[in-house]
């Protein structure tokens, strides 16, 4: 099928994609001359506020391919996406900030694989680091390919192209300067997204006359949060509240932004522990404030496609044919942007794409270079050698993500395997952790042999469900529904995961050794000191902004109820 | 010999010479943006668009200017403070 471009690019639209371009390579150059030693390249010198730190944690996981992805999806599920935003980030973020920080930041380690050499043992540290380095290159290379995908069918451009050119962008200002060039980037991006982006939004408002009649109307399927969740049936996602807390709330997100070290990186590049315990919970203010784009900008598009003569029609998938909701979001900017600020909401997409590769690529640079490199192949590397092996590792990681997406383009069915792979490597090893800061009696062989439960577990789970093995007994006791939605699985996959993980690392540890707990000491609750923030006022200490983030959660959730 | 991205004060002492802030870059990129845009609203687009009647070129870029300029100005400061601290 030929690319069909529903966006019309001008000169001055060109003008503002090149300069973007010309702007990141720029600062990779610039930074350059600041990163000469593995701190520099890994975690940005260490130097950062929990402003910018805090901004880079939430820009990490705002890629395009989300903002795209939910503001479609809330044609289809409606204000349910908001709980993406809301009760599935904000309290996993606020417990890292309190709690989990101080263990992370106190120990000086380069990477969240590294904590677990130090708690427990090398082989976790390697089985950790395996899994995130297979996580991260399929998820950048899969971020690549969607890139391209979405490229071709709302301006007509080029696969290989605009793949290329992206990785090429991504792959020199990285190697150039290192965490730090990702995180400039990534924060660049915040505001190409907010000025790009909510825009959109604030015009879907005006032309419908107002939030008020932009719920109007709506089913409460599709403009509460919560009232329809008691029954998988009454809500077009298919899951219970209990789905949601538990799942969403809980398990996947907790396992996502307690342990993921694509984000907790960022937190680790803060000056002090209290600007790193302050990194998650800035974030949360911003992570509230999403759905103000993505989820007002995702309804006005749906009541512009129930209103005749809107001429407002979703284009079909270039694959499958049928209306992609992904769609939604490049129409409403061709709809209501003039010459100008077309290039700046392109912009904003692109930049999104990019700060997502740039996120998986400088963490797995990191893994690959401290907990794989140095522990097999050259334990006595000096830092300059490191440095040279990151940047090395920086293009043959963009290297092969180009070629996962090229064979996600061959195999596009690859796709379905994000969430599992998600499920695969954060859900288990969330328990690992909570058991292993909280926990002091939690062993090495408890930690190890329980992890490789709890991922074999989140495999066998997905592969019953999607090769439909589970008969409608054991589908109801896995999901607690008689027909569970592809979301409600995705949720109660994670959920088996955590919670055999969790079980079988204490019942292991019961019986076998733990560690001295002169070797705990800063690692554990119990033997470390705690954070001391008395001498900040109110409007330093991290408990404080949590507090009031909170606050500001359980409002949105009454509010929207 | 000192680092390129170090100085010497006077009392002889080496210090880290920071990079400029990140506010300061994304200062200049939302400035220099808000102005094509503004300008590119100032000649028009021939393509039609819904609330084109709004002129939001105008006003977006007018925020984007502000915004631009208040950030380059609040990164170029904190940064030429922190050199002095360095460099009293």
């Amino acid at each position: 099928m030929p690319a069909m471009a529903t966006i019309q690019l001008q000169f001055v639209d060109w003008l503002i994609i090149g300069l973007y371009f010309v702007a990141i390579i720029g600062i990779g150059l610039y930074l350059k001359r600041f990163t000469k030693t593995g701190e520099d390249f890994f975690l940005a010198g260490r130097r950062n506020s929990s402003w910018v730190a805090g901004l880079a944690f939430l820009s990490a996981n705002l890629g395009a391919l989300e903002i795209l992805g939910w503001t479609g999806g809330t044609m289809k599920y409606g204000m349910f996406v908001s709980h993406f935003y809301w009760v599935g980030a904000i309290p996993a973020m606020i417990f890292l900030g309190l709690y989990m920080m101080p263990f992370y930041y106190s120990s000086r380690i380069h990477s969240v694989p590294g904590y677990l050499k130090l708690r427990f043992d090398e082989k976790t540290r390697l089985l950790n680091a395996f899994s995130f380095a297979v996580m991260t290159l399929l998820m950048s290379g899969i971020n690549l390919y969607l890139m391209a995908l979405v490229l071709r069918t709302i301006l007509g451009w080029d696969w290989h192209l605009s793949m290329w050119a992206a990785a090429a962008a991504v792959g020199c200002y990285i190697t150039l300067g290192g965490l730090m060039s990702a995180i400039f980037t990534e924060i660049v991006q915040f505001f190409l997204i907010w000025f790009g982006l909510f825009l959109v939004a604030i015009l879907g408002v005006v032309e419908l006359g107002g939030l008020d009649q932009v719920f109007a109307g709506l089913p409460d399927a599709m403009s509460r949060l919560w009232a329809t969740s008691g029954d998988a049936a009454a809500n077009s996602m298919g899951v219970t509240w209990a789905g949601i807390v538990m799942g969403l709330g809980f398990v996947l997100s907790f396992g996502y932004w307690t342990t993921d070290f694509l984000v907790v990186q960022r937190a680790f590049s803060s000056k002090d522990l209290r600007s790193a315990r302050l990194t998650p919970i800035t974030a949360s203010f911003f992570k509230m404030a999403l759905p103000f784009i993505i989820v007002v900008a995702g309804l006005v598009a749906y009541k512009l496609s129930l209103m005749p003569g809107s001429g407002f029609t979703l284009l079909p998938h270039p694959e499958t044919g049928e209306p992609w909701n992904d769609t939604a979001l490049p129409l409403l900017i061709a709809r209501y942007y003039p010459a100008g600020l077309v290039g700046l909401g392109v912009t904003a997409l692109l930049a999104g794409f990019m700060a997502g590769q740039a996120g998986n690529i400088s963490a797995f640079n990191t893994v690959w270079t401290y907990d794989i490199y140095r522990v097999l192949f050259k334990k006595d590397a000096s830092d300059a050698h490191l440095v040279w092996v990151g940047r090395v590792t920086t293009i043959i990681g963009i290297l092969l993500s180009v070629g996962t997406a090229y064979l996600a383009m061959q195999f596009n069915t690859i796709m379905d395997y994000i969430q599992a792979i998600f499920s695969w490597v954060n859900a288990p090893l969330f328990a690992t952790m909570l058991l292993g800061m909280f926990w002091k009696r939690t062993t090495s062989a408890g930690a190890f042999w329980g992890l490789i439960a709890g991922m074999a577990v989140s495999f066998a789970v997905f592969l019953g469900f999607k090769l439909e093995l589970f008969g409608p007994g054991l589908t109801y006791a896995l999901t607690f529904s008689e027909s569970p939605s592809a979301m409600s699985c995705n949720l109660w996959q994670a959920i088996w995961a955590w919670a055999v993980c969790f079980g079988l690392t204490i019942l292991i540890s019961a019986v076998t050794e733990p560690k001295p707990a002169e070797e705990l000491t800063g690692l554990v609750k119990g033997l470390t000191a705690r954070a001391d923030d008395s001498a900040h006022g109110l409007l330093g200490r991290p408990v404080f902004w949590a507090a009031i983030s909170l606050a500001v959660l359980i409002v949105l959730n009454a509010v929207f109820w | 010999m000192a680092d390129e991205h170090e100085k010497t004060g006077d009392d002889g002492r080496t210090a880290r010479v920071e990079p400029l802030p990140i506010w300061f870059f994304v200062g200049l990129i939302l400035g220099t943006y808000g102005l094509i845009i503004l300008v590119a609203g100032l000649v028009g687009d021939e393509r039609p668009t819904v609330l084109a009647e709004i002129r939001p070129a105008l006003w977006w870029s007018a925020i984007m200017i502000t915004a631009g300029a208040v950030l380059t100005a609040v990164g170029f400061l904190g940064h030429r403070r922190s050199q002095r601290k360095v460099d009293p």
